[in-house]
Order: C-alpha cells, then structure tokens, then sequence
C-alpha cells in the first residue's frame, strides 16, 4: 500500500506492506540513526517523533504515519551543523558506544518543547524508557540539563 | 516487530465499518488503535488490521455523571487533560504517569489497556477499583456493562468480535489513591493496589479496594471493603487491615515474585494507599 507522510520535512510518498513497523520503514528510507534494540518497546533506541511527540517506530506500524509528520535524528542535525543537543551530549561525554544516543536525544527534544526548564528528577522520569548500557545516566542528564540552558539563553533552532 | 501475514490495513471511518470488517475476516482480523500489543503479539494468523484512531474515540469529557473517556484515547492524552487532574483525588494522574513511559503513553490507548488487560497491567486494577463502566458495540448491538463483570465473563471473546468504544468512570465523593511495586521505574508491577473512600463524619462511609499482578489481573476485596465501612480512618486501622490482607489475600507466584513476598508486601501496599486515601478525602 502507498502512504504519503512528512519525514524530517520533506514529502514521502512510499510503497509499505500492511504489517511492517515503523522502522523498517524509516531504514529503508536512510534513517540509519533510527536502531532496533530490543524490537519489543522497552529499550528506546528506536524512537522517533511522530508530530513531534516520541513514540517507538519498532511498535508502530507503518501505515498510521499517512499524513503526518516524522522526525529521526538526521532532521535535527547533520554531522557538519549538529544541533544544540548533539552538541550537548557531545560537550558532555554523554555518548560512548552511541547505541542509545538518537533516541535520548530525541526523546530529550521532545521534553525540552514542553518543559524549557526541567528539573534533574524530571529529566530522569522523562527519559526512564531510555536505555543506556554504557555510560550510566548522570552524564546523559547533564547533557540534557546544558541543552535546557543553552536553550533559554536562545542558542536553540 | 513485522506482523507477517498481514494482507491488508483499513482505516475504519466509524465504529460500523470497523464490526462489519471484523465480521468479514472470520477471526483474521484484529482491531488496532495504539498498536502495542498487537506489534508485540506472536499472532501469524491475521490477515487484516483494522485501525480504528479515525473514527472520533479520542476524547474526554466530564459531567455528572463523572467522566467519559473515548477508548481511543492515548493515557498521555488523559494524563495533559484538565478535566482528568481533580478526578477521584488525583488517581488518574497519579497512577497513569508511572505506567510504562513517555514514548508508549503516547502510544497506549486506554480502551487497548481494558481489552489487553495483562494480569500484571496497572489500569485493569485501577478501573475495577473505580467501578468503571464499558461500553462496545457487538454484533448484537450496544452494550454497556461494569468491567469487573466483563472481566468476570469470556471478555476477550466478546472484544474479538466486537469494538469497545468508551470507558466510564463514575464520580466519587472522597478520593482514591494508587501503590505498586516495580524492579525498576517503566517496569511491570510484581504488585499493585487502587484503594479508596469517602469520609461522613469522621467515619469511612464507603471503601473500595482492588490488588493486581497477584499474579492474576486486579480484583475488588469485597471482604476487606465492607469491614470498613462506619470505622474511623486511624493507623490502628490500617495495621489491622495490613494484618487482614496479608491473612486472607489469594496470591500465586510465579518467575518475579514469590506467594510469600506477595501476601506481605500487598498488606503494605493497601494499608499505604487507603492511608493516602483517607488523607485526601480528609482534604
């Protein structure tokens, strides 16, 4: 079946297969930063924006992205002009083996749309579906908690 | 996740088109709103999903009758709606934010959590305790029944044939309060109590209590309930519900947790959630 959707800002107009996920799809497409962990929801390395909110591209099928917006992390920034975030978790040392990275990043994206000012307990409730085997979380936290800064300071897109 | 076997996905337009597809199928088909269930399901033998977020379920609306939730809603959209925040003392918020985590509350619907309902899953225990109502459309048309009597019945033959479209919650004078135990944050729980009352006079005028992942899905303690009704709310009361519980509470075991651990961490449980309770009703 064809659907027509919005990925990181450009028009998508594809052929899926009725039960494929999400994240087959975005992989087919190049979205290379979207990973499959755990293929079963609990991991959050394949999460994605779906009208800016995070969801698990693993879980969700394809065909229920018809008309709307998508965003993975190659929407946010490129290697040369990284986003603030990216540089955040960057500045940080929050990434090592970077497994985990796109879909914290993202899901911190999200949190920091609704809440600029989020507390370091918040940060963890937020990211508690996220997770990380390498660097433990104190650091990711940090990133996130400079990312808010830098965005109340107006060094944000 | 690749549901093999999957021939066609349908955007129902309304509930309607949505029975005579499921009808069509013969048993192949399956209804899909969030989705997370069915991507997890090992199920090879569907052949069309059936989407039904199109068909205007996704709501939440609040008169006298106490709140109408559509069974489309997603448990974020519970969780940012005003109207969902003063409901039973705060229970809804309180117990929806600690269920899974941001990325599948924003998934999950609550008609998906009433027709999954996994023994172990925080809201069946939560809308017993509440004494919701459900209501679906069958073959033989609309129905409208408690879900603890749905529960009661061969429920997940009645939702293989039929769409559920809307969870009621009555409204309650006093407040209600939720506890449960998990390995870590986002986990299953190994344990978990919805407990509530309404205060006359300094005395309990009604109690309502419900323990799930006993392992078994959550159930009323009809028992418990009527005991303490005309008591005052005291610590000396919950230590002699917590004795109770922990006397009479039918728990099983299995990998998570023992029989043992169940029995004495469920007479914790309720005597901390019907103190919080108390302590809200008061209020």
């Amino acid at each position: 079946m064809k659907v027509y959707f919005e990925l990181n800002g450009k028009a998508q107009y594809v052929d899926v297969e009725p039960g494929e996920s999400l994240l087959s799809l975005l992989r087919r497409l190049g979205m290379k930063s979207v990973k499959e962990g755990c293929g079963t929801g609990e991991c959050g390395t394949c999460t994605v924006l779906l009208e800016g909110k995070p969801v698990r591209s693993c879980l969700t099928f394809a065909p229920k992205v018809q008309g709307k917006r998508v965003t993975t992390l190659e929407g946010l920034g490129t290697l040369e002009d990284p986003h603030p975030l990216q540089r955040a978790f960057v500045e940080a040392g929050a990434v090592q083996c970077g497994y985990c990275t796109p879909g914290m990043i993202l899901t911190a994206y999200a949190l920091l749309e609704t809440n600029p000012e989020p507390t370091p307990y918040e940060v963890r409730e937020y990211l508690v579906g996220n997770l990380c085997r390498c660097t433990g979380y104190r650091k990711i936290v940090d990133a996130v908690l400079l990312a808010a800064e830098w965005k109340r300071e107006g060094r944000w897109r | 996740m690749r549901l093999r076997g999957v021939k066609r996905y349908h955007w129902a337009r309304d509930v309607d088109e949505a029975l005579s597809l499921l009808s069509a199928y013969q048993g192949k088909g399956a209804i899909l709103a969030g989705g997370v269930d069915l991507a997890r399901s090992p199920r090879t033998d569907i052949e069309g999903l059936i989407d039904i977020t199109g068909t205007e379920l996704s709501y939440l609306r609040a008169d006298s009758a106490g709140l109408r939730i559509g069974a489309t809603t997603t448990l974020s959209a519970i969780l940012d709606h005003p109207q969902a925040r003063e409901y039973g003392g705060g229970v809804l918020i309180q117990t929806l934010r600690t269920v899974a985590y941001p990325a599948l509350r924003n998934m999950a619907t609550l008609g998906g959590a009433v027709v999954s309902a996994h023994p172990w899953a925080d809201i069946p225990t939560l809308l017993v305790a509440l004494g919701a109502e459900v209501t679906y459309q069958s073959p033989e048309g609309e129905k409208r029944l408690p879900l603890e009597n749905l529960y009661q019945t061969d429920f997940r033959r009645v939702f293989r044939e039929g769409v559920l479209v809307e969870v009621r919650l009555p409204p309650w004078e006093g407040a209600f309060a939720f506890a449960k135990i998990t390995r870590n944050a986002g986990d299953i729980a190994l344990l978990n109590v919805c407990a509530g009352l309404g205060l006359r006079e300094g005395r309990i005028a009604w109690a309502r209590v419900a323990v799930g992942a006993r392992p078994a899905r959550g159930e009323r303690l009809t028992w418990l309930e009527a005991g303490l009704v005309g008591e005052p709310p005291t610590e000396r009361l919950w230590e002699q519900v917590a004795q109770e519980v922990r006397a009479r509470l039918e728990v099983g075991e299995d990998r998570r947790a023992s029989a043992g651990w169940r029995r004495e961490v469920a007479g914790v449980l309720v005597r901390r959630a019907l103190a919080q309770a108390a302590g809200k009703a008061a209020l």
